[in-house]
């Protein structure tokens, strides 16, 4: 029979006797008033990241742990806040202000500050009273497997200071590797890195408000002063940006990202700005501002060498820059497959020979070495469809003859004149060796409009008859 | 005595004004010694008559466009049915490789295509290995593939923002409700401003007024045969295109079509002897009437409303 049990419960509910693992049934017997809420752990996953995400505010380097914590690397952060001690006392009156129960640490190693939130009382430590602080805290504080700690208390170590003193080797050899990593790890003996949820950008400028900002006129004002504070610093290390970000920071926790590419690297202000003025067009609809935003921070993800341009006489080389403000406007308003560059491939087929691919892409493809054309070529037509059109009731001469009327879109059309068959065999390292020939054919009907068709096959080889297709039309 | 010249002198100038205004001359017009009053409205940096022109070298197409293709400004081609689009395609291809033939050597400023989704799903979308068969060299042809047409006309709009492009091909299908005359007004304006041609290519769409310089039907003609090296001719080959053009909306009186051959090799337009593409019948008869000029809409169909005076 299932019951339902408890999987997670607060202080109150502790200080009553409840356990975790009791049943409810139980737990509403020793204490009726209880509120019984079903788990979820997916929203459970999804409100640490929007916590982590709020903690974004103190530093752009923060963890998951776990199911229930958050690591936060604050090394040169602090006395942003005016110290470690009120750094902290700022995160947990906020984090106690959205309604959430939390303990925290700052020491000099993450698994020193899990210890300590979990198990211990002292909030900050400073390095070298890490012993100190160690002795006292029961096995648990380690981040061990609840085997090794079993094992650990049946032996008769149940406190940290128990084997901080004790020979490495015995206790290596009796309970593995991972209880000296570990002891290692929160001593400080032995690194263990973070990794960030979120790539760290290169710079950063970031305001805070005393007063929360709504209208997206005031946001554009805010970013034009961020930008223009990023334009000192990018050119003292004569770089551009490529890829930029604008943070929005919502008073309730919830946190905005907005991100915009360039074609260029780019350090002018009013540049950057009217790129996320684009932007805030195209996400217009995602973006709620409730009831305003506090901090707004541009940072910038990606930097280029982008060496400053001196004004040259001819104006030539001036072409580059407004044509790339120009797609880096579309590209910010519709997104970046909405400005196309074709594309030459080697290739006889004719819908392969040529591709659209958006800018990004068709910078980084090689131009192919075409050969010159060793043979002449039949004329290609003006527009191409991009699937070859049915086309019916086709009478043409038999094997190889041009056609002399055809049906498409339901038209019938007679043809005055042909050119042709010039024939293209399927590329059988893509299409498989049965793919059949195409015999094209250029036709001009009686009024004068002049179409390509292709017949797919060749008579008497198949057991149905080949079928005719339109693929283009000429001017 | 003297009202009536004063009148007449007043009324002089207001018509000497609008024609300032609209870019004609007067045909026999006493240029006023002060040329900068305009009433009230803002002057342009010369008048229309004297900005570039690309002349197309067809002499009866050129001096129905006064001189050529007007390099600021929006001129719109029209092809009546998708099946045509070719057609259509061709002429605005060719143009916009004689737009960027005219620019100095080394410039090499780029053509944008913005061209419609449902426009290139109907019609297929240009084909650059095409465009070397047929003569039209275009380098550095960027497409926008917009998903509806009030973002091809923002689209549009920026690209006339700044003088980058030799030429700006806005294809639209059929005659959309969102593009109308105020809208086309605007991109005039804008083109003229920053001096970039911009070719409206109308795709099976109707007549409509709209604020472009002018207004060229094109509608296709059959090909010249190919040339053989004694000079004759291949029977039965297709050779150079041929188009079937008509001005709709132009200043002066043309004639109903023209026909115009562009010469693949030479890369140049050159105008066809009717005489010589002998059975050649187009689909509608001729006119008795020649097409109106200086209106902004073709005539209406002869014999539609017959109103008759009271008889009193």
């Amino acid at each position: 029979m299932n019951a339902m049990r408890i999987a997670a419960m607060d202080t109150f509910a502790e200080r009553q006797g409840l356990k975790r693992g009791q049943g409810i049934a139980e737990a509403r017997a020793l204490c009726p008033g209880i509120d019984v809420v079903p788990a979820d752990p997916g929203a459970d996953q999804a409100f640490l990241e929007a916590l982590a995400d709020w903690c974004d505010r103190y530093t752009p380097l923060v963890a998951l742990d776990g199911k229930n914590g958050l690591f936060l690397d604050i090394t040169g952060c602090a006395h942003l806040f005016g110290g470690e001690k009120s750094l902290l006392e700022d995160v947990l009156l906020r984090l106690t202000r959205l309604g959430v129960e939390a303990w925290g640490a700052i020491t000099s190693t993450p698994g020193l500050s899990w210890a300590s939130a979990r198990f211990g009382s002292e909030t900050i430590i400073a390095a070298e009273d890490a012993e100190r602080v160690l002795v006292g805290l029961p096995m648990a504080a380690l981040r061990l497997e609840r085997v090794t700690i079993e094992t650990l208390e049946r032996v008769g170590l149940k406190t940290v200071g128990d084997i901080l003193q004790a020979p490495r080797a015995p206790l290596a050899r009796r309970f593995g590797s991972q209880l000296l990593q570990r002891l290692d790890q929160a001593l400080g003996l032995e690194d263990e890195p973070l990794s960030p949820r979120m790539p760290v950008a290169s710079l950063s400028q970031e305001r805070r408000l005393a007063e929360p900002i709504q209208g997206e006129d005031d946001i554009m004002g805010l970013t034009l002063q961020l930008a223009g504070g990023l334009k000192s610093r990018l050119a003292e290390r004569g770089e551009g940006g490529r890829e930029f970000e604008l943070a929005l920071f919502r008073v309730d926790g919830r946190v905005f990202r907005i991100a915009a590419g360039t074609s260029a690297p780019l350090r002018e202000p009013d540049r950057i700005c009217a790129l996320f003025r684009e932007r805030l067009q195209a996400v217009h609809d995602d973006l709620d501002a409730g009831f305003g935003f506090e901090i707004l921070r541009l940072s910038v993800m990606k930097t280029e060498r982008h060496d400053a341009v001196q004004a040259d006489f001819s104006g030539s080389k001036d072409r580059n820059r407004p044509l790339s403000a120009f797609m880096d406007r579309v590209v910010a308003r519709f997104g970046p497959d909405s400005l196309l560059m074709p594309v030459l491939v080697e290739s006889h087929v004719p819908e392969r020979a040529s591709l659209y691919l958006s800018l990004q892409d068709a910078d980084r493809r090689k131009p192919p070495k075409l050969q010159p054309e060793a043979y002449v070529r039949s004329a290609r037509p003006l527009r191409l469809f991009s699937h070859p059109e049915l086309v019916e009731a086709v009478v043409a001469g038999i094997p190889d003859g041009a056609p002399a009327g055809f049906r498409w879109r339901r038209i019938a059309y007679r043809i005055a004149r042909s050119e042709g068959p010039e024939r293209l065999e399927a590329e059988w390292w893509v299409d498989g060796e049965t793919a059949p020939a195409r015999d094209y054919f250029r036709v001009e009907d009686d009024t004068g409009r002049r179409f390509w068709l292709f017949r797919r096959g060749l008579y008497g080889q198949q057991a149905v008859m080949p079928q005719w297709f339109l693929h283009g039309i000429f001017a | 005595m003297a009202d009536k010249a004063a009148a007449r002198e007043s009324l002089f100038a207001l018509r000497e004004t609008i024609a300032r205004l609209e870019g004609k001359t007067l045909p026999t017009s006493v240029q006023a010694g002060d040329s900068r009053e305009t009433g009230g409205f803002a002057q342009h940096q010369g008048a229309i008559g004297q900005c570039d022109r690309l002349p197309l070298g067809i002499p009866v197409l050129d001096e129905a466009m006064q001189g050529g293709l007007p390099l600021a400004g929006l001129t719109e081609i029209r092809n009546g049915e998708t099946r045509d689009a070719g057609a259509a395609t061709g002429f605005v291809l060719a143009l916009g490789a004689l737009c960027q033939a005219a620019r100095s050597p080394g410039d090499n400023a780029p053509i944008l295509w913005i061209g419609q989704t449902s426009a290139s799903a109907e019609a297929g979308l240009p084909y650059p290995p095409g465009l070397r068969s047929y003569g039209a060299e275009i380098r550095g042809l960027l497409m926008a593939a917009p998903r509806k047409v009030q973002d091809a006309l923002w689209i549009a709009e920026a690209a006339l923002a700044s003088p980058v492009f030799a030429a700006i091909v806005l294809e639209v299908r059929g005659n959309p409700d969102c593009f109308g005359l105020s809208e086309s007004r605007r991109l005039h304006l804008r083109a003229r401003a920053s001096k970039i041609p911009l070719l409206l290519l109308r795709q099976a769409g109707e007549e409509e007024a709209s604020s472009a310089f002018f207004r060229l039907n094109i509608t296709p003609a059959p090909a010249r045969a190919r040339h053989l090296p004694d000079g004759s001719m291949l029977g039965g080959s297709i050779g150079n295109p041929v188009f079937h053009v008509t001005a709709e909306k132009s200043r002066t009186i043309t004639p109903v079509g023209i026909l115009i051959e562009w010469n693949v090799h030479d890369r140049r337009f050159h105008p066809v002897e009717p005489a010589l593409q002998s059975g050649i019948r187009s689909a509608l008869p001729v006119a008795g009437v020649s097409a109106s000029a200086g209106r902004s809409s073709g005539a209406d169909p002869l014999g539609r409303v017959v109103a008759f005076e009271r008889a009193s």
